[in-house]
């Protein structure tokens, strides 16, 4: 008990850095997934291609690989052209948590635009709306409520998956847990189970928010 | 249709020709365009080709070091199918307890669900190996002596690599991990099948026991299929965790070579090397997976 009480506090800064890892990185991913998913649903190939080709490498490929190639491979390109002010576990972190998830919300995306019915697009062109009207008016609008609760799910596992950032040594908790477990090494089992508790207070809340936010939206259907 | 501006007019003109003769209103030169987007894909696999090329020719570094990571593809794929294969048995236990009528069992295996899908998985394996794994070495269980004992028994101790208890509690807490999601899978499976089969069968005579095993599981077991193959790539891609646990996989070995690298391109070269493998090993596999969803979608 003495332990918990005397890691606590280096336990809840750690909980905050995960946040702030997760509040900066998720955004980045909604927007590059938008954007991807617009791409992929194009006519031109030139923007279907590429956007098909990198979701399909990132989520082919494990996260802790391509956390890997970002900070040290890539780091190691930033400094040989002397950028290396980008080098570090903080921009790394957050960087390959928005490339990696940005692949995975591009398919919500996607599939959220496809569950609006054919027959409204057709019906909003004949009515004299530009593809681009009939986007923004009639597509998305739709689309939103059906995409919030993966995105909810999706932030929930961003959450776990930052703990991934550890192994770069980054700031938040399971690094932070790593440190006290070196340090204190005899008995390390409550420290795991503080981190544990400390992690389900962050994602069970959210996941039963989804799960009631899913249950309002089917309802409304 | 005069009060309909002309470019209104052609588009529901197109849309309906598409409806009618499924002809695709694809202008000429987009489609000119398109192919030759494939001539460029063509030639950026060239380009890739040879840029693992260079790295041959100049120094000899493919013929080096793609044994050690196709070493590692190896093991992760040991790795892989046998924490599949000791997940589907937790997740099969699970979907019991899920299910059981005794209400005990159930919060036991919603405990467990809820509890390991709402923590990291890298924390759960660093939970096995240096915490569980330290209490049950202190009270005097150590799987690495113990099979290494039964190897000898068997004359083949070498098999036994050296980090065995890494392997031993990674295996285990990657499935426990992956049971956690394979229970919901099978949960959902069997509760699919509708209450009408069951009761018709029931009705017709069957036991209980015959209901589950001739008409649920049957049914259950298609509808399964296609997550369960989705959580096998998602088990590659994780078993790259237990390169923290210094089990030496793919992840392990493309670190160890590319970390002492001073090339910044030599470098991202075995990074991309150790990438393009595990592209190998999930791609086929997510092909499969969506092609028994196609499957799957169409009737019996």
């Amino acid at each position: 008990m003495d332990l918990i009480q005397q890691a606590l506090p280096d336990f809840l800064v750690g909980v905050r850095n995960t946040i702030i890892y997760c509040v900066s990185a998720f955004p980045l991913a909604l927007l590059l997934g938008l954007i991807l998913a617009l791409m992929s649903s194009s006519r031109i190939i030139w923007l279907r291609g590429p956007a098909r080709i990198y979701i399909e490498i990132i989520r082919g490929t494990p996260f802790i690989v391509q956390l890997f190639i970002l900070y040290y491979a890539v780091g190691a390109i930033l400094l040989t052209v002397n950028l290396e002010t980008l080098d570090n576990a903080w921009t790394a972190g957050i960087a390959i948590l928005a490339i990696n998830y940005s692949a995975y919300e591009a398919e919500v995306f996607r599939a959220g635009f496809l569950s609006v019915d054919r027959g409204q697009t057709e019906a909003a062109l004949s009515l004299g709306l530009t593809s681009f009207q009939n986007f923004f008016r009639i597509i998305l609008p739709q689309a939103i409520p059906l995409m919030i609760p993966p995105f909810v799910n999706d932030f929930i596992y961003m959450l776990k998956d930052s703990a991934i950032v550890s192994v770069i040594a980054g700031t938040e908790l399971t690094s932070v847990l790593n440190t006290w477990v070196t340090h204190h090494g005899s008995n390390p089992i409550p420290l795991y189970a503080l981190a544990i508790v400390l992690y389900l207070l962050l994602s069970l809340p959210t996941s039963y928010a989804a799960r009631y936010f899913e249950r309002r939206v089917r309802a409304a259907l | 249709m005069s009060f309909v501006e002309p470019s209104v007019e052609r588009r529901s003109v197109r849309l309906f020709k598409q409806k009618t003769d499924g002809q695709s209103d694809t202008p000429t030169w987009l489609t000119l365009l398109n192919s030759l987007f494939y001539v460029a894909v063509l030639l950026a696999v060239v380009a890739f080709g040879y840029y693992l090329y260079t790295f041959q020719r100049d120094q000899g570094k493919l013929t080096l070091y793609l044994p050690v990571l196709l070493d590692g593809a190896r093991v992760t794929l040991i790795v892989s199918i046998l924490s599949m294969v000791l997940a589907t048995i937790f997740g099969f236990i699970g979907a019991v307890g899920r299910l059981s009528r005794f209400a005990p069992i159930r919060w036991l295996a919603t405990v467990y669900v809820e509890v390991v899908r709402g923590t990291p998985i890298i924390v759960q394996l660093l939970l096995w190996y240096y915490g569980v794994g330290y209490v049950l070495s202190t009270i005097g269980f150590d799987p690495y002596s113990i099979v290494f004992q039964i190897m000898t028994a068997l004359q083949s101790n070498s098999l036994v690599p050296d980090q065995f208890n890494a392997y031993f509690y990674g295996i285990i807490g990657l499935s426990f991990n992956y049971g956690a999601y394979l229970t919901e899978v099978f949960r959902s499976g069997i509760e699919s099948v509708s209450k009408g089969q069951i009761e018709a069968a029931l009705s017709l005579g069957l036991n209980s026991r015959q209901t589950m095993r001739h008409i649920v599981l049957p049914q259950a077991f298609r509808i399964t299929i296609p997550p369960f193959t989705n959580y096998f790539i998602t088990l590659i891609q994780d078993s790259a965790l237990l390169s923290v646990l210094a089990v030496i996989e793919l992840d392990h070995q493309t670190f160890a070579l590319a970390l002492p690298q001073t090339d910044a391109n030599v470098k991202m070269f075995v990074f991309v090397l150790g990438a393009l493998l595990y592209l190998a090993m999930c791609y086929p596999l997510s092909l499969l997976a969506r092609f028994l969803e196609a499957r799957l979608a169409r009737a019996y």
